[in-house]
């Protein structure tokens, strides 16, 4: 059992380590990683009882970027525009489709609770105006191009988006990029006077134009 | 000594704008969230609910990595952001009370002053910030002041979770071998 343990701590910090050593340890890792829960275990230090840390990192991106350290540094008064809340879930050595992702069906883009958009002004995108609010964000990938759809069952976990609760949905294309992104990245960032909601794993990129 | 260290985040700010064009790594203290009732967003999925949807909590998790936490990196009598990164968030989704007090429904930045044997939680206005650098206590909502409790294990990263109490509901912060209670009245 320990040198099994071994053996896979050994395959992770191959690839936490390097990205170009990913390809020779993803055949091991393929070959022990079998449900996440499992892998979980293993990468906990210790057991937490009042919240486990998740495999899936949380984190939060705002629209202007970065806004809480540019408040920080005093070089910015205006209120927030935007902000997206949503888990990191990672490759592992897979690829997003078909091993995690398949094409047609909804993906709650990200892991865990469903991801947050919070407007906190009024924005239009692709000519459609959404009213300033908390909502969650789900899409549907398809192999050309992705459906973003906003939808104000807020507070769920993403499992099953309930299309009645749809705000809109935004047909976008997808590009692919040479470089595969290990972990699931949503960032905003300015483009000329649009933002633009990047969305970004392994090698799938859309990107949302949004203005406010 | 604080003026040092801003000028130093300034900096390190102004390093990650000429490596804005690579997308973020991930956080070595990773964000988490804990709602009131625990587990609300599954429980909503499930039909489980048995009441409404009150607080939430959106912290970051750094961890003890071998280090004196507690009058070592989080130094007594200093507001600290109760995690890392963006301040702690607190949103309560209806009016609740606090060390006495009345809070209305709203989104709070929790900060806390931490000593040995008590801990100073603070619920402030200013939201959206970075750890407890632009702290401005005339922004200050409440302040009530809870006595720790010690555990014998220790725990290597912050924890927060809600827990139900008698009219109302407590957050519990964790991390170390220190316990802090945070109670929470309708």
């Amino acid at each position: 059992m320990k040198i099994y343990l071994t053996i896979l701590s050994f395959a992770f910090l191959l690839f936490s380590c390097n990205n170009k050593k990913e390809s020779n340890a993803t055949n091991t890792a393929k070959l022990n990683i079998t449900d996440s829960a499992t892998l979980a275990r293993y990468e906990r230090p210790s057991v937490n009882p009042y919240a486990a840390v998740d495999v899936s990192p949380m984190d939060m991106s705002y629209y202007p970027a970065d806004y809480p350290k540019l408040k920080m540094a005093g070089s910015i008064s205006s209120p927030p525009l935007a902000r997206v809340i949503y888990s990191r879930p990672h490759l592992q050595g897979r690829h997003i489709f078909h091993e995690v992702l398949k094409y047609d069906e909804p993906w709650r883009l990200g892991a865990n609770e469903a991801t947050e958009l919070d407007l906190y002004s009024d924005a239009t995108i692709q000519n459609k105006k959404i009213k300033a609010g908390r909502y969650i964000l789900y899409c549907i990938p398809h192999t050309d191009s992705w459906t973003i759809v906003i939808n104000t069952n807020i507070d769920s976990w993403g499992l099953e988006p309930d299309a009645k609760n749809d705000v809109a949905r935004f047909d976008v294309p997808v590009i692919k990029t040479n470089n595969s992104l290990e972990y699931f990245t949503i960032v905003f960032e300015k483009k000329g006077t649009t933002a633009e909601l990047l969305m970004a794993w392994d090698n799938a990129e859309v990107r949302l134009p949004m203005r406010f | 000594m604080k003026k040092a260290f801003l000028l130093l985040m300034i900096f390190q700010l102004f390093l990650f704008s000429l490596l804005a064009q690579t997308l973020p790594p991930v956080d070595k203290s990773p964000m988490d969230m804990g709602y009131y009732p625990a587990n609300y967003p599954v429980l909503k999925i499930q039909d489980k609910l048995t009441e409404p949807l009150a607080a939430r909590v959106v912290y970051s998790r750094p961890q003890k990595a071998g280090r004196t936490i507690f009058g070592g990196l989080v130094k007594y009598g200093e507001v600290w952001r109760i995690g890392a990164n963006e301040a702690t968030e607190i949103e309560f989704f209806k009016q609740v009370h606090i060390g006495g007090k009345k809070v209305p429904k709203g989104r709070y930045t929790l900060f806390a002053i931490v000593n040995e044997s008590s801990w100073t939680f603070i619920i402030n206005k200013e939201n959206d910030t970075w750890g407890s650098f632009r702290y401005d206590p005339k922004k200050d909502v409440v302040r009530t002041t809870v006595t720790v409790q010690k555990n014998d294990a220790v725990l290597e990263s912050l924890a927060m979770a809600f827990e139900k109490a008698t009219g109302g509901f407590n957050l519990i912060v964790a991390w170390d071998n220190v316990k802090a209670v945070l109670p929470v009245t309708f």
